[in-house]
């Protein structure tokens, strides 16, 4: 277990620190090590990435001794050097280490060469409404015709009113929230 | 229908997936087709083989989740945990991720992860490889970076022999089609992060009429824990998505009419029977730290004067000390002008110095920094005495943060009382206006009362939660009104319902009723909704799969990757439009990126610069 702990611990949560871990080469370092030990194709990927060339023969030592199935375990069906292009991306190593959000994708996707009538995935958005929303009182969902002009809250009957009057303001800011009818000025 | 009838949660827990050992079918004569049907809420694998040995049903079905925990025992026990190895969802919620942006993989590293629990699970015992075809679904008009993300990732790190692309509406689609294939149809497939509408023509794809609405069952489901949240404070912890799910699927419909259904739940009677009430469970903790954000400024403005007053504390015993050398210094200066050389040097060494210039500079900064506390001080006292002024009487001696009093939480009983008492609207007095005894049971039990068609709602309604995107009514008119009307008629015979969240009771006439609404007086349509919404696209992929196995069509072989590019679509009747544009291909680490094909900027691989 002991041999673990330093594969573990370089493991750290979040993503920053992960994408770290991917580099090939100590990857294919123990890839041909193991190859000769082991009959399963090495998964160095898999055991967080391993930094040192010592720890990954500790690996191989618990698993050439049948240790058992940790978390790390190689799985065979893998290629073990195998690091996504879209992480660690253009810009070499240092900066792009996260991957692109969809927001980023669809920016970048916006500026190939689409032809006018080209289905893409920011052209197929839904077209805002055209006809105006119905309101509905905030508390209980039934239809609204009356609007509480000290806080915005919208209801339909006067023990809602009631209510309203005696919420403290962080649910009533909830409320308005949920339909996002928060002013930027408080 | 039965009273208003209390239900318990069940909290279901995850079993997690055993590794399979497949039946000899699977890899004689040839490997068969891998399906992967991968959602943004649930993934579904399973083989797709002829033989009926084996099973013709997803052997996987787990939610796309991944977590990675870090073990109890610092840093050792870290592991990760996928789909249905997790348990629960709750524990761990924060630390769930998930590698779909809305319905697109983004996060091709926790997809890795996902593929990697589907192939271990389901036996694949091919080395250094998966030796299987791959039918693996997408999102509609999927974005050409993810799909070269994907491709990169089956190609390169599985090294898949082929794999084919699939839109999981039109598999739905494909799945429950009648005689005549092909058809035309209008698909409406509402799904965890989005909902579709697809005009098929003649068994393709109408791509550049599709419309997609960005609301599906993640918006339900957290739309209702905020609208039950806010009406229960006290439970806020206990209102959780998992249990709002719960609620979702079991508990809500659509209904046909929304106003006219509101109506309904106007009266009392029909609030009493049909008003569901979840029984939470019991919690010792009487509203223990649901202090209103008033109570909470409170305690931070005592924290703050707490604070103040132990800084100004040190502040004066800094002064005092500094004073205390000031005078030192200032009595060996002496020394140094009255001459006397000798006691002048002893205590220039004593103090560490080396010459009066030294000891000058030193006296000077000594005074700057006296200066500078006594100006400090002066200004705190005015600060607290303003404070002091503006502040509310506040109780002497407050305890520590966290602990409650009794007299406290009485008090604040006492005020939510009335206010449970407005959830029964109507004739029903008010249980009880001002009573420290009150319905235990009643406290912890949530009323969903028109909540049971406002969440499901949203999608018809997206102004509901502030979208101001158009609902599935609207869209679906605007969508027809873009063909002739003979083509519209076609489109409209055939309306097929199909996702996950379209599982809500009511859906079919809901559709019915805006259908009738939209179109030409006495004209006619049909609404199908899918056998199985939830599963249809597996088995239509799993159908297309089998019929496909040995053709070429609809297949990206090895070859096709590394000639055409990771974004290449081959198309089928299933699958999105392939719109020809090469991407760069995303060099690992190495500054190169080779020239695109059309007139293209060299912008794709910099995010930094793009956004």
């Amino acid at each position: 277990m002991a041999s673990l702990l330093p594969a573990a611990a370089s493991s750290p949560a979040g993503a920053p620190a992960r994408s770290k871990k991917r580099p090939a080469s100590p990857g294919t370092g123990s890839g041909p090590a193991k190859k000769k030990k082991v009959a399963a194709a090495a998964g160095g990927s898999q055991s967080a990435g391993g930094e040192a060339m010592n720890e990954n023969k500790f690996l191989n030592t618990d698993s050439s001794a049948g240790s058992v199935e940790t978390a790390v375990k190689p799985l065979p069906f893998k290629d073990p050097k195998f690091i996504h292009s879209g992480i660690g991306g253009a810009a070499a190593g240092k900066k792009n280490r996260t991957w692109k959000n969809l927001k980023q994708i669809l920016a970048s996707e916006r500026a190939l060469p689409w032809q006018l009538n080209d289905p893409s995935y920011f052209s197929i958005d839904a077209p805002p409404s055209f006809k105006p929303a119905k309101k509905y009182s905030d508390i209980s969902g039934l239809p609204a015709n009356y609007t509480d002009p000290q806080s915005k809250l919208r209801f339909s009957t006067i023990e809602e009113f009631a209510y309203i009057r005696m919420l403290p303001s962080d649910v009533v800011t909830g409320y308005l929230a949920l339909r996002k009818a928060t002013s930027i000025v408080s | 229908m039965a009273a208003g009838r209390v239900f318990a949660f069940r909290d279901a827990r995850w079993a997690p997936d055993p590794v399979l050992a497949p039946s000899p079918a699977v890899r004689s004569p040839q490997p068969v087709p891998l399906v992967i049907d991968n959602g943004s809420f649930q993934t579904r694998a399973g083989w797709a083989a002829a033989d009926p040995s084996v099973p013709a049903e997803p052997l996987l079905r787990f939610r796309s989740l991944a977590a990675r925990s870090r073990g109890a025992r610092g840093g050792a026990g870290a592991e990760t945990q996928v789909g249905n190895d997790l348990g629960s969802p709750e524990p761990l919620r924060w630390l769930l991720r998930s590698p779909f942006d809305r319905n697109v993989p983004v996060q091709l590293e926790l997809q890795e992860l996902l593929l990697d629990h589907v192939f271990q699970r389901l036996g694949v015992s091919s080395q250094g490889c998966v030796d299987h075809p791959i039918v693996l679904t997408e999102a509609v008009c999927n974005p050409l970076y993810s799909r070269q993300m994907m491709s990169e990732l089956l190609f390169e790190c599985y090294q898949v022999p082929k794999v084919s692309y699939g839109v999981d509406s039109l598999y739905s689609f494909y799945h429950n089609r009648r005689q005549n294939w092909p058809c035309s149809g209008l698909v409406i497939s509402s799904g965890y992060q989005c909902t579709h509408i697809l005009p098929v023509l003649e068994g393709r794809l109408d791509a550049k009429n599709c419309k997609r609405i960005n609301i599906g069952g993640c918006q339900a489901a957290v739309y209702l824990q905020r609208l039950l949240q806010l009406k229960y404070p006290g439970h806020f912890a206990a209102i959780t998505l998992s249990r709002m799910e719960e609620i979702l699927h079991e508990h809500s419909y659509i209904a046909e009419d929304y106003i006219e259904e509101l109506q309904k739940w106007r009266s009392p009677e029909y609030y009493e029977n049909n008003v569901h009430k979840m029984q939470l469970p019991f919690s010792n903790k009487l509203l223990g730290s649901t202090l209103t954000s008033e109570e909470k400024q409170e305690r931070r403005q005592q924290q703050l004067r707490r604070l103040q007053e132990l800084n100004a504390r040190r502040r004066e015993e800094k002064l005092q000390l500094d004073q205390e050398r000031l005078d030192r210094l200032l009595y060996v200066q002496e020394l140094l002008e009255d001459g006397h050389m000798d006691q002048f040097h002893k205590a220039l060494v004593e103090l560490n110095m080396d010459s009066a210039e030294e000891l000058q500079s030193y006296i000077n900064k000594l005074s700057l920094a006296v200066e500078q506390t006594k100006q400090k001080i002066l200004q705190a006292e005015v600060n607290i005495e303003v404070d002091v002024v503006d502040s509310k009487p506040e109780t002497p001696d407050l305890d520590p943060l966290g602990s409650e009093q009794s007299l406290e939480d009485v008090e604040s009983i006492n005020e939510f009382e009335p206010l449970f008492a407005e959830d029964q609207p109507e004739v029903e007095k008010p249980v009880a206006t001002v009573q420290p005894v009150f319905n235990l049971a009643e406290y912890h039990q949530l009323f969903l009362g028109t909540e049971r068609i406002r969440a499901p709602e949203i999608v018809f309604q997206p102004s509901l939660i502030g979208e101001d995107q158009a609902g599935i009514a609207e869209t679906m008119q605007y969508v027809l009104e873009r063909y002739p009307k003979e083509q519209q008629a076609i489109l409209v015979q055939n309306v097929f319902l199909t996702g996950g969240n379209a599982m809500y009771p009511g859906l079919k006439a809901r559709v019915q009723k805006e259908l009738l609404e939209m179109r030409p007086f006495q004209s006619s349509f049909q609404v199908h909704l899918a056998s199985s919404p939830v599963l249809d696209a597996w088995y239509g992929a799993r159908e297309w799969a089998v019929e496909h196995m040995t053709r070429e069509e609809g297949w990206i072989t090895r070859k096709d990757y590394e000639e055409k590019g990771g974004e290449y679509l081959k198309e089928h009747c299933a699958s999105n439009v392939y719109v020809p544009i090469r991407l760069p291909k995303q060099a690992p680490r190495t500054t190169e990126a080779l020239a695109p094909s059309r007139a293209l900027t060299s912008s794709t691989g910099n995010p930094c610069e793009q956004v």
